[in-house]
């Protein structure tokens, strides 16, 4: 073995001195049996012939003894690489094609790798991210509190609730995210401030110093990046801070988007000791070694002596921890993996059709191939030869993939729903171009392997065949060949079929009733600072005050509500109905709880079921009314009349009614394919919360919408020059957003089903104008016997046709089979759904048939003359 | 071509070619000469085959070549049996008489 290596390297690194001793052998054996034939009587001319004879091929014999000797490989690689360069330059048109088919499949396929390989395999930007988890429900302070004290397998944990802040003292007064922290969530994530440093632990206390730590942007674009901000004072919300750090660049908590950082207990100390409202997320981090289930068993006892301890609040306590990634790619992960899929597929399909231009390119080089096998090139080294060829190929492709995917990504970014919002850019990193090597690679060497092997066998012999004429009737079927054509058509069926269920539920969604016209909507958002309005009747005033300048403007009706419909902030409170039994102190219903103010139900166009609206009366000092939604009366009064039942808020002793005056239709508040929660809609003026401080108006005009705006900030303005205004957008786009996740689906698969369809498509025609090209003469005989154009085209169409139903048939099968993956992607449609699969069938078999005709019409205009001269 | 030659099988042309060699070292065109020659003419060797199995067989450390004089003073390239090559002459030596016996055994019985 040894010695065997020690050859190879030896005759590799010493190669001309072996090239010429191999000369010198070679010719040293010539001359001496040309001496031997002189000898024996003959002239030099006739024994120099006859050894030359006998002795065959040099180059072949030369190649073989090279081949021999084990130094062949590289050597012949780069002949091999030479010569296919030289080849595919002369022939521009296949290059183009092949490239163009790669670069396609392998640009798509990159492009989702990108997000993949961001979204799901990138590693979290904190250290040792493994040994993060996240709570899935959000908690109180005192909760995190207790559950910190109580349990030992965390290294740290912490909790974070973003509020709107207003930034003041800086010109116009701008709305910013405020992160109400605990002291325990940078260590948690385990990141250092890059100026100066976090809040600590004993600052996080009530009455705590107002300290504030800056994000990266917010220390950029409002500080100027100045080096030496620590110290300085700033307004938020009224109140001033002292900068004491700024956050690294790259630095975002793991979900929430956050411009300043505060303590809970200093900046919202109403809130921080209510144990009851769980509005915190909170993150924990393990110590190392210390197993999720043991954590997860920590956390389950905690939960238990606090619902012990607080059973008002605390009863249902179920926290359930889970790995951060997890929480963050949960959502998305199976869309993707989805899309991983489908693209896969599109691959598979251009990998298809890249082999049948190679096999249709052996058969037209044939001529070339022969006479290099003639001069001794043996079959395995054709093979090699070819491969080379088709890798080279494909690298190529895969670089023009690289570039497609660029676009690709660029065109994704623009596209990208809510869950990837936070994905600002997509880059390509040594893991992506290390997938487009390997992916290139392999298809060249596999999609090239499969016609190189099969046209060294039998392709290239019945193509000669078929050129000799001796076959009697001239058909080719390469299996190889129909197998792919009905192999890229089923794939392509698939992908059609994920594509229109797709289509079909998004269609359903967006024609679900949102319960609200959104047309000609506009929505703005608006919070009252809590020092300046610390009184209901102030904040009352400020809204009245605004709404009725806003509606003194001519084409303009405008109302206001807490939170939209749709726009995903959600306040719940539990209900107690007079006159029902009651029930166990946390065990009331819960329902979804709205203030407005003005005639909101007619400028969202949402129906008054029963009873009547609201008017100007109800108002504060006068009775306490509600109007519930129909699933409130669904739910909870089954079979009875709302109208004058009363209700209140639970654990609200005494108790004060609020009398039902009307029901209003269902609106889908949580999104267009979520079931409506029951809701109770009750007058901003009747408000007994004063931390309901925020708003969102809601105006119908068809005026532009671009001066309403400004005449709208304008009265805000001199209502209070201190108070941002945000969340400027119509209600259509607020619609829109809300299925962009869905839309983004069936966005990408369409185009990939599109992309799957022409390429399948592009496979089919060539194929059968390939036959049609190697039947040509047979075609001519056959019109010039006084075949029909009905018999030529039948002859020529059949076998492309039987292709491509058998293709159809195993595509609806596979679909059937696969889009049970789909399900979840799903909106009341089912995979299954026979209309779309029908419809997807029967739009690939016109494809196919197009395919098949468009070839087969040039059949038609062979000349029998023509195609018999081309003998 | 004479007709009462015979093509070698395959693997036979090691065995010979270590045969030839283990008189003494020669070249290549000697080593197809001998075999010619002792073989009274049946076996001849294609020239095209007996290079490449030179160098196989060099590369595998049967026999070693070196660059010598021949007999009509002209710089030829003589291959020679090594240690290693002599052992396996006698595996193949072996091998194929056990073959052949059994071959002709079958041939005069059956």
């Amino acid at each position: 073995m040894l010695h065997d290596l020690l050859f190879r390297l030896r005759t590799v690194t010493r190669r001309r001195a072996a090239e010429n001793e191999l000369d010198d052998e070679l010719r040293f054996h010539l001359e001496q049996q040309v001496d031997k034939y002189v000898q024996s009587g003959m002239t030099e001319a006739e024994a120099m012939r006859r050894a030359r004879l006998e002795f065959g091929g040099l180059d072949q014999v030369k190649d073989e003894c090279r081949e021999a000797r084990g130094i062949s490989f590289v050597e012949s690689m780069v002949q091999d690489l030479h010569y296919s360069v030289r080849t595919l330059l002369h022939s521009p048109a296949f290059t183009a094609c092949a490239v163009l088919t790669l670069a396609l499949g392998i640009g798509a396929n990159t492009a989702i790798f990108s997000v993949v390989n961001r979204v799901l395999l990138n590693p979290l930007p904190y250290p040792n991210p493994q040994e993060l988890l996240a709570a899935r429900q959000n908690d109180s302070p005192p909760n995190l509190r207790d559950m910190q004290r109580q349990t030992h397998a965390f290294a740290s944990s912490g909790g974070v609730n973003i509020s709107p802040m207003d930034f003041t003292g800086n010109g116009e007064p701008v709305r910013v995210h405020g992160a109400y922290i605990d002291a325990g969530l940078l260590a948690t994530l385990g990141v250092q401030p890059m100026l100066g440093r976090w809040i600590s632990a004993d600052e996080d206390v009530k009455g705590g110093p107002r300290n504030v730590v800056l994000s990266y942007p917010f220390w950029r674009d409002f500080m100027g990046a100045d080096p030496h901000v620590l110290g300085r004072a700033i307004r938020l919300s009224d109140k001033t801070y002292t900068v004491i750090g700024v956050m690294p660049r790259n630095f975002t908590l793991p979900r929430e988007l956050a411009d300043v950082f505060i303590s809970l207990w200093v900046g919202y100390p109403e809130a921080a000791p209510d144990r009851g409202v769980h509005f915190m997320h909170t993150y924990w981090r393990l110590k190392p070694g210390v197993p999720l289930t043991q954590a997860q068993a920590e956390i389950a006892q905690a939960d238990h002596r606090l619902a012990e301890a607080f059973p008002d609040t605390e009863r249902e306590r179920a926290t359930v921890l889970m790995p951060l990634h997890e929480l963050l790619v949960g959502d998305v992960r199976p869309a993707l993996l989805i899309l991983v899929g489908a693209v896969g597929l599109v691959l598979l399909i251009a990998c298809a059709n890249f082999a049948m231009l190679l096999m249709a390119r052996a058969v037209t080089r044939q001529r070339e191939l022969m006479i290099r096998a003639s001069l001794g090139a043996r079959n395995g080294r054709l093979i090699r030869q070819r491969l080379t060829e088709s890798t080279l190929l494909a690298l190529v492709g895969g670089a023009a993939g690289l570039l497609a995917a660029k676009v690709g990504t660029t065109l994704l970014l623009a596209l990208r729903p809510a869950e990837l919002r936070r994905l600002d850019a997509i880059p390509m990193d040594a893991r992506v171009f290390l997938f487009v090597f390997a992916i290139s690679l392999l298809t060249g060497l596999l999609f090239g392997l499969l016609p190189a092997w099969s046209a060294s066998r039998g392709d290239i012999a019945e193509a000669l065949r078929e050129n000799e004429r001796t076959t009697a009737t001239g058909v080719s079927r390469s299996p190889l060949r129909s197998f792919l054509v009905t192999a890229e058509l089923a794939l392509a069926l698939i992908l059609l079929a994920g594509a229109g269920l797709l289509i079909k539920g998004f269609l359903r969604l967006r024609s679900v009733d949102p319960g609200f016209n959104p047309a000609n909507v506009i929505t703005m958002y608006l919070q009252l600072p809590g020092t300046r309005y610390p009184q209901i009747p102030l904040q009352t005033n400020f809204r009245r005050e605004l709404l009725a300048r806003i509606n003194s403007f001519p084409g303009v009706e405008a109302a206001m509500i807490t939170d939209l419909p749709l726009a995903g902030n959600y306040v719940g409170h539990r209900v107690v109905i007079d006159g029902q039994p009651t029930r166990a102190v946390g065990s009331e219903p819960e329902v979804q709880t709205l203030s407005v103010m003005g005639n909101y139900f007619g400028v969202m166009q949402i129906p008054i079921r029963a009873g009547r609206d609201f008017h100007s009366m109800d108002r504060e000092q006068q009775p306490l009314v509600a109007i519930v939604n129909e699933t409130f009366v669904r739910q909870l009064l089954p079979g009875q009349n709302p109208i004058g039942l009363r209700i209140d808020w639970a654990g609200n002793e005494p108790h004060e009614w609020m009398t039902i005056i009307g029901v209003a239709g269902d609106v889908k508040d949580s999104g267009l394919n979520q079931p409506v929660d029951p809701g109770v809609y009750a007058p901003f003026s009747q408000n007994d919360e004063a931390w309901r401080k925020w708003m969102t108006l809601v105006i119908r005009t068809r005026l532009t919408v671009a001066g309403l705006v400004e005449d709208v900030k304008k009265q805000v303005w001199s209502l209070d020059s201190q108070i941002p205004v945000s969340g400027i957008q119509s209600m259509d786009d607020l619609l829109a957003l809300s299925v962009a996740q869905q839309r983004f689906n069936m966005l990408l698969l369409g185009s990939f089903a599109a992309l799957a369809v022409a390429l399948a498509g592009v496979g089919t025609y060539g194929m059968v104008a390939y036959r049609v090209n190697q039947r040509t003469h047979e075609i001519g005989v056959y019109v010039a016997l006084g075949a029909q154009q009905r018999d030529v085209l039948r002859l020529v169409m059949k076998d492309g046709v039987k292709l491509g139903l058998l293709g159809i048939v195993l595509g609806l099968a596979g679909a059937i089979a696969r889009t049970r993956v789909m399900a979840s992607l799903l909106f009341e449609v089912k995979p299954t759904d026979p209309a779309t699969l029908i419809g997807v069938a029967l739009l690939l078999a016109a494809v196919a048939m197009l395919a098949c005709y468009m070839p087969a019409r040039r059949a038609l205009s062979i000349h029998p003359m023509t195609a018999l001269r081309r003998e | 071509m004479p007709s009462r030659s015979i093509d070698l099988p395959q693997g036979t042309l090691d065995l010979l070619i270590l045969r030839t060699l283990s008189l003494e070292p020669l070249h290549g065109w000697a080593v197809s000469e001998r075999i010619q020659q002792i073989s009274s003419d049946v076996l001849r060797v294609q020239q095209g085959s007996l290079y490449p199995a030179l160098h196989r067989l060099e590369r595998r450390g049967w026999i070693k070549a070196r660059w010598g004089t021949s007999e009509n003073n002209r710089k030829a390239k003589f291959y020679e049996i090594t240690r290693a090559g002599r052992r396996q002459l006698e595996i193949e030596q072996d091998a194929w008489q056990k073959l052949t016996a059994a071959v002709s055994q079958i041939l005069e019985t059956a």
